[in-house]
């Protein structure tokens, strides 16, 4: 098959003499090259795929980025440490509490300075209920490539409650900027946390239907299951992070493994479990993997959330923060663990007012260049499969 | 381990192109200038070793540095003889992290690719690649990443000035 | 004598020498035409709402709710909104074929509608291969739909076409084999007599519970049917996720609702051939009633002690809407059942799709086929035994 599939690349049709005196006529068309992209429903945003194809059978991909580039990095260089914190917002849009989250993380590493209890546990809930929002999108839009649309609403009704619940507490509903450096914005408002135990309660419901409508319904399974399959060793060698990493069978996360804030704490009162792939359905490592772990990990991350509001502490939620941010000079990387993998932010100072380098490295840029070696040998209906199981947000893989 | 540990398995396994190891300290209050470092700690090698340096991070049994996290470049000011280059290793079995810096000179960008020993580093050097104008010799594939096929000049350098138009298009 | 003719010969009887009969034809022709296209247009405008209705309350919320009555003039709104819309036609396209595809899926479609009786004694036309004309008229569409692909010279559009074409082919044989069951009970493939055959015991002696193997054929036909309809799970040629839009990418305005209403009036065919030959047709208890006290027959035909007579029972009338409502409440409701399993299921992979149609369909139907036939024989034996 393999060898098959790289004589169909040259494309040419072509007479092969098999044995002496006997020829076999070929007939072989050329490829087609498919655009797959920047405008498809199934890219996610504006991505480019650039896929050959022999007719449903996929020889070649090679992703083309940077339609969505708005040099994050750059501005990162111009402005001052405390406004570059709504540009995290833009990266990773379904999951800007936790880019607020990892900036002010790496700012704070430089700074060296304590964040208030009660601002973690805020910051722990936040950077949660964005997780089971992300996901929930994650999970919706994969039923969206594979072809069932009904999944997709109900996954975004409770995600509707979710960012009602982020309004209420910062203004926003998609560009927080309420994971401040130093704390967080402002306190939540009274009844808040007894909505978010609601949201939790209702919540520990309702993926159970989700599980029952796509993530164990048979066409589901078959078109999942033994397809994209990213092994251990593929995995970590292309530096594979989070959902996509455990989807491969490797027990790694941040939050438990390198513990920021205070996970650590979390993890050792055993209020939460690290979902890591079996291979239940396919070979370990295929799509249905990836799916069943976020589906998962949403669920513990309401067990996360409940922890954090049942040892909720009075006090402040920012500490003392200037208005003009002066920085020690040095250089930090600090890696948190983002919905779509380890969200990196490398802040280098040199003691000004102004960040002389701010590195993003978006969890999604780093997992999509697998695809490359995933997608050729997939039939057409598989390719999208693929994509959408590593859940890229095209924002953070442009920046 | 943590960092000291993992610096002295360095010297001990003599990994190439080790040059020292920097990490933060406070300000020296008899030095008035000196502001001392904040962050974390890394070790510098030289560039030229880097990816013979991270083969034998990999490889090493008692670091164990599976997964390649990030390779980025930084320019750290417009009239600075060299590039930083910087590595993010991260090992799952012992659960550490390592920093590695690298100083490349401006004048002549250009190190040995490190593709062959982390993959995960093929997209990282296309975009430090066009980013910063730097050739990573031996990469399998180096066109543009982010950027169009036909941008010129290297937007991520201090010194880089900002295109008046681009194809036709004004850019002010 | 029923149908056409027989109203025919009423006609003539009434207008007596005026009128030449050819002239009587032509009209009476064009007049099905117009309520035939009119037909599809109500059956596409009336599916659509029903569609979003259905998919909104699958998917918690209220589908339209604005135009009229819960939104139900949203079709005639979107209707008036696709003929005012720019009509695109690509530059590189292949110009004839690109007009011509549309047309020709709506005349195929329209012209297997001729075959579709309105009520046992109102119809288009009495054919005797009513069966074979309506999913030989409607495997017509898929010329158009190929063609539709490749005049628009789009690559997602060749794989939509080339997708149809393989899954129609597919599908074609265990559907046609799976109705070779009910046929074969039936001995008639006139849909108005299939129908009639079902009248016994109250008007619930469907094929259906007439024999062990017409269960499994039901629902081989089903499967079959959504795929000849390319309706989720099998919408792999139109497949919005993978392939934009499929064969109709490139299509905008009234061109594209020409598809459109060729779907739902595919399905609308389907599902009435799948609730004649499984499902009772016309008969029904109600129907049984309704026959019972107005009679059945709505031109009577008499002969006196000196001259032949045409009459028509009006009564007749009450009995013939009823039947034609049980059909078309029945059509309905395997539309329903298509949208139901539409909102409800993922979308199943091109390979998956060819062996399920050649390895598990055909074989089975062809099974189905001979077990239905020995039990006929062996039924036949007892009865007369």
């Amino acid at each position: 098959m393999a060898n098959e599939t790289r004589e169909s690349a040259q494309g040419s049709s072509r007479i092969q003499a098999t044995g002496p005196g006997e020829v076999t006529v070929d007939i072989r068309t050329p490829d087609l090259e498919i655009n797959f992209g920047p405008q498809h429903p199934a890219t996610h945003g504006v991505m480019r795929i650039l896929m050959r194809a022999d007719g449903e059978l996929v020889t070649g991909a090679q992703p083309h980025l940077g339609y969505l580039h708005r040099c994050a990095e750059k501005i990162g260089e111009n402005v001052e440490w405390l406004q570059y914190l709504p540009y995290t917002d833009r990266y990773d849009y379904l999951a800007s509490m936790n880019n607020n989250l990892g900036y002010s993380l790496a700012v704070e590493a430089l700074l060296g300075i304590e964040i208030p209890r009660r601002a973690t546990l805020i910051r722990i809930i936040c950077a949660e209920l964005n997780r089971i929002g992300s996901h929930l999108v994650a999970f919706g839009t994969y039923g969206l490539d594979i072809g069932a649309f009904t999944p997709f609403l109900y996954t975004f009704r409770e995600r509707e409650w979710m960012m009602a619940l982020f309004e209420k507490i910062c203004g926003a509903r998609l560009t927080y900027s309420y994971i401040r450096i130093g704390g967080v914005f402002n306190d939540a408002p009274p009844g808040w946390f007894e909505e978010v135990a609601r949201f939790c309660d209702v919540f520990d419901e309702k993926w159970k239907e989700y599980c029952d409508l796509l993530l164990v319904n048979q066409i589901y399974v078959k078109r999942t299951a033994n397809v994209g399959v990213i092994s251990r060793d593929m995995a970590l060698d292309f530096g594979l992070t989070g959902p996509m990493v455990r989807g491969s069978g490797i027990d790694w996360d941040l939050r438990r493994d390198m513990p920021y804030m205070c996970y650590g704490e979390i993890w050792r009162d055993g209020a939460f479990k690290i979902p890591v792939a079996r291979g239940e359905m396919g070979a370990l490592g295929d799509c249905w993997d990836r799916s069943w772990v976020r589906v998962m990990e949403m669920v513990e991350s309401t067990k996360i959330v409940r922890w954090c509001l049942d040892h909720m502490v009075d006090g402040p939620v920012i500490g003392e923060i200037p208005k003009t941010l002066k920085v020690p000079a040095g250089e930090a990387y600090v890696g948190i663990e983002n919905p779509r993998g380890e969200l990196g932010h490398y802040v280098v100072s040199d003691g000004g007012k102004v960040s002389i380098r701010t590195r993003v490295r978006g969890p999604s840029f780093c997992n999509l260049a697998v695809l490359e070696d995933v997608l050729p040998g997939s039939l057409v209906g598989d390719a999208i499969a693929i994509i959408g199981s590593t859940d890229i947000v095209v924002g953070e893989t442009d920046r | 381990m943590d960092f000291r540990g993992i610096y002295d398995r360095l010297v001990a396994i003599h990994a190439p192109g080790l040059v020292k190891a920097d990490e933060p300290r406070k300000a020296d209050p008899k030095d008035k200038k000196d502001k001392g470092r904040a962050g974390d700690p890394f070790v510098l090698v030289e560039a030229q070793e880097l990816a013979r340096f991270l083969e034998s991070c990999r490889d090493d049994d008692r670091l164990h540095f599976e997964q390649l996290i990030d390779l980025t470049a930084t320019d750290p000011a417009k009239d600075a003889p060299d590039f930083w280059i910087g590595v993010q290793l991260l090992s799952l079995k012992f659960r550490h992290r390592l920093a590695v810096k690298a100083l490349l000179p401006k004048s002549a960008p250009s190190l040995p690719s490190t593709v062959p020993v982390y993959r995960a580093s093929q997209w990282h050097e296309r975009e430090c690649a066009e980013m910063f104008g730097i050739t990573f010799v031996g990469h399998p594939d180096p066109r543009h990443v982010l950027l169009p096929d036909d941008w010129i000049g290297y937007p991520m350098r201090k010194d880089y000035e900002f295109p008046k138009e681009y194809h036709g298009i004004s850019c002010e | 004598m029923s149908g056409t003719s027989a109203f025919l010969e009423g006609l003539k009887a009434g207008l007596g020498e005026f009128v030449p009969m050819w002239a009587l034809w032509l009209g009476s022709a064009l007049i099905s035409v117009a309520i035939a296209l009119g037909l599809i247009s109500l059956i596409a405008m009336f599916s659509v709402w029903l569609e979003r209705k259905v998919a909104g309350h699958i998917q918690c919320r209220y589908g339209p709710m604005y135009v009229g009555w819960h939104g139900w003039l949203q079709s005639i709104a979107d209707g008036v909104k696709l003929l005012l819309k720019e009509d695109l036609i690509p530059r590189d396209a292949d110009r004839v074929l690109f007009m011509l595809a549309p047309a020709l899926v709506l005349a195929a479609i329209v012209g297997a509608m001729a075959a579709y009786p309105l009520a046992p004694g109102i119809l288009f036309a009495d054919i005797d291969l009513g069966l074979f004309f309506i999913i030989a008229m409607s495997s017509m569409t898929t010329i158009g739909v190929v063609m539709a692909g490749w005049a628009s010279n789009s690559k997602w559009t060749i794989y939509g076409s080339m997708r149809e074409a393989a899954q129609v082919v597919a599908y074609e044989i265990p559907l046609g084999v799976s109705l070779l069951v009910p046929v074969m009970v039936a001995g008639t493939l006139n849909l108005r007599e299939a129908s009639a055959a079902q009248a016994d015991f109250f008007g619930m002696g469907w094929f259906m519970f007439k024999n062990p193997f017409m269960l499994p054929a039901f629902l081989l036909f089903l499967v079959a049917a959504l795929a000849e309809t390319k309706r989720a799970p099998f919408d792999l040629p139109e497949a919005e996720s993978e392939l934009v839009a499929g064969f109709m990418t490139e299509y905008s305005g009234i061109r594209w609702s020409f598809f459109f209403m060729e779907e739902y009036a595919a399905m609308f065919l389907m599902s009435a051939i799948g609730a004649v030959f499984f499902l009772g047709g016309f008969e029904s208890p109600l129907t049984h009633l309704a026959g019972q006290l107005f009679g059945r027959d709505l031109v009577v035909v008499g002969a006196g002690p000196e001259f032949a007579f045409t009459a028509i029972n009006w009564g007749a009338l009450v009995y013939q809407l009823v039947a034609g409502g049980t059909l078309l409440v029945k059509s309905f409701l395997g539309i329903f059942l298509m949208m139901w399993l539409r909102w409800t299921l993922p979308r199943i992979r091109i390979d998956q799709v060819m062996t399920m149609g050649y390895k598990y369909l055909t074989p089975l139907a062809l099974v189905c086929v001979l077990g239905a036939a020995l039990w006929e024989a062996g039924w036949q034996a007892l009865v007369r035994s």
